[in-house]
């Protein structure tokens, strides 16, 4: 099996990339079309298959990152420190991240406490990020999850979060709308 | 930006707040949590808040806000005529608290999923930049300009201010100086050498003693990274024999 020529020069560009790229950047510079350029994503993913790297994406910006399963010869070598989280700032953080674009008062409202200290906790190691203002009464902000979050809790895109039966066994993923106070 | 200093995080006897507290109530008694009557664990509740040892003001009024509606349940499973007079507020009902706590035990068992994935390591990483070396894009000539007035401006500083010159040394009395340093611990570093403030002259006289010294096989002299510190190291035994 080899890749395809366009396949081959999106991991190029990727390799040589220090940030996320979009598809349509990739289109333009491989010169091939977004729908092509999918498939050439789509043909490496499958590629990079128990090697010691994979394809990391949010919405259309992609990157290629290191295999989770190699963390820690990687973590070694850069000698690079563990997240460390504590179980107020992973509730917080689990708000944000399954029900993104959410605002501190969302937040406060399903954990039932104050989230100040957490979400400046959360924000202050780029795990969250605003993402803008709410057009709502107060115009509060909107916070979302950010890249290093996927790459911290090795998570190929917003997609692979893990889902969760609620102690019951009633999968609630979809969620469970808290009424407006 | 709404950051800034915040006062420390206050656990709160174990609990990460009142839903939590109640959460943990209805999976010790192993109740089901979409038919439990929550008036029922109004007395429980209150126990343990009482248990509690003092709480910040902001935490307590939350924590009571949840009594206050357990209570309330309670109330009104105890005297139905009352369930009426109060009823149009939809607030109050059994089923938004009961919505409320099935969401934060959905949440709680998403931190510990996100928590597992955290403690097992296996994260991501992205290469790190540094291996292009392009020149900037846009840069601006008279930046550079200002940059070279400001180094001038530094140095000229500098000489008013050392009045009194006269400080000789010689290449000779520096490498004896530094073979000294390099017979007593293995490593030092360039900027350790050089000292916090070094004349030019010093600096000098420091840097051709170190050549020397490298010529000489006495010493190795090792940089990690591009602009790393400069590491002086005593040469290893094994290469004494090719002074000779």
């Amino acid at each position: 099996m080899t890749r395809s020529i366009t396949a081959a020069a999106v991991e190029a560009v990727l390799f040589v990339a220090e940030k996320p790229v979009s598809r349509g950047e990739l289109a333009k510079t491989v010169g091939a079309n977004p729908k092509a350029v999918s498939e050439a994503l789509a043909e490496l993913e499958e590629w990079y298959r128990g090697t010691g790297l994979r394809l990391q994406h949010e919405g259309d910006d992609w990157q290629i990152v290191t295999a989770p399963e190699m963390a820690p010869f990687v973590a070694t070598y850069l000698g690079a420190d563990r997240l460390r989280l504590s179980a107020a700032a992973l509730e917080t953080l689990a708000v944000v991240a399954y029900r993104q674009p959410v605002t501190r008062a969302e937040v406060e409202s399903i954990r039932g406490v104050n989230c100040d200290q957490t979400i400046y906790t959360l924000m202050s190691r780029r795990l969250i990020e605003e993402l803008g203002r709410r057009e709502a009464p107060g115009s509060p902000f909107e916070y979302g999850t950010t890249w290093e979050f996927l790459e911290c809790f090795g998570l190929s895109s917003l997609d692979a979060l893990p889902t969760v039966l609620s102690p019951e066994g009633v999968r609630s993923d979809d969620g469970v709308v808290v009424p407006d106070k | 930006m709404p950051v800034g200093p915040r006062p420390p995080e206050v656990s709160v006897a174990g609990f990460e707040g009142p839903l939590d507290l109640l959460l943990e109530l209805v999976e010790e008694k192993k109740l089901d949590i979409f038919t439990v009557r929550l008036g029922e664990l109004a007395d429980g509740y209150l126990e343990r808040v009482r248990a509690m040892a003092s709480l910040p003001a902001d935490e307590v009024s939350a924590f009571l806000y949840i009594a206050s509606r357990l209570v309330l349940l309670k109330a009104r499973s105890l005297l139905p005529s009352i369930a009426t007079a109060t009823e149009e507020d939809e607030l109050d009902t059994e089923e938004e608290l009961r919505l409320r706590l099935i969401e934060y035990a959905t949440t709680k068992g998403r931190a510990a999923a996100l928590g597992d994935r955290m403690r097992a390591g296996e994260r991501a990483f992205h290469r790190e930049g540094g291996t292009v070396e392009l020149p900037p894009k846009g840069g601006d000539p008279d930046a550079l300009a200002a940059a070279w007035q400001k180094v001038l401006a530094l140095t000229k500083r500098s000489e008013e201010e050392v009045e009194v010159p006269g400080e000789r040394y010689s290449v000779e009395q520096r490498t004896a100086e530094i073979e000294a340093l390099v017979a007593e611990q293995p490593s030092i570093t360039f900027a350790t050498l050089l000292g916090e403030r070094p004349t030019l002259g010093y600096a000098i006289v420091t840097f051709i003693a170190l050549l020397d010294l490298y010529r000489r096989l006495v010493i190795d002299i090792t940089q990690d990274e591009l602009f790393g510190e400069i590491r002086v190291e005593r040469k290893v035994r094994r290469m004494e024999g090719l002074t000779e």
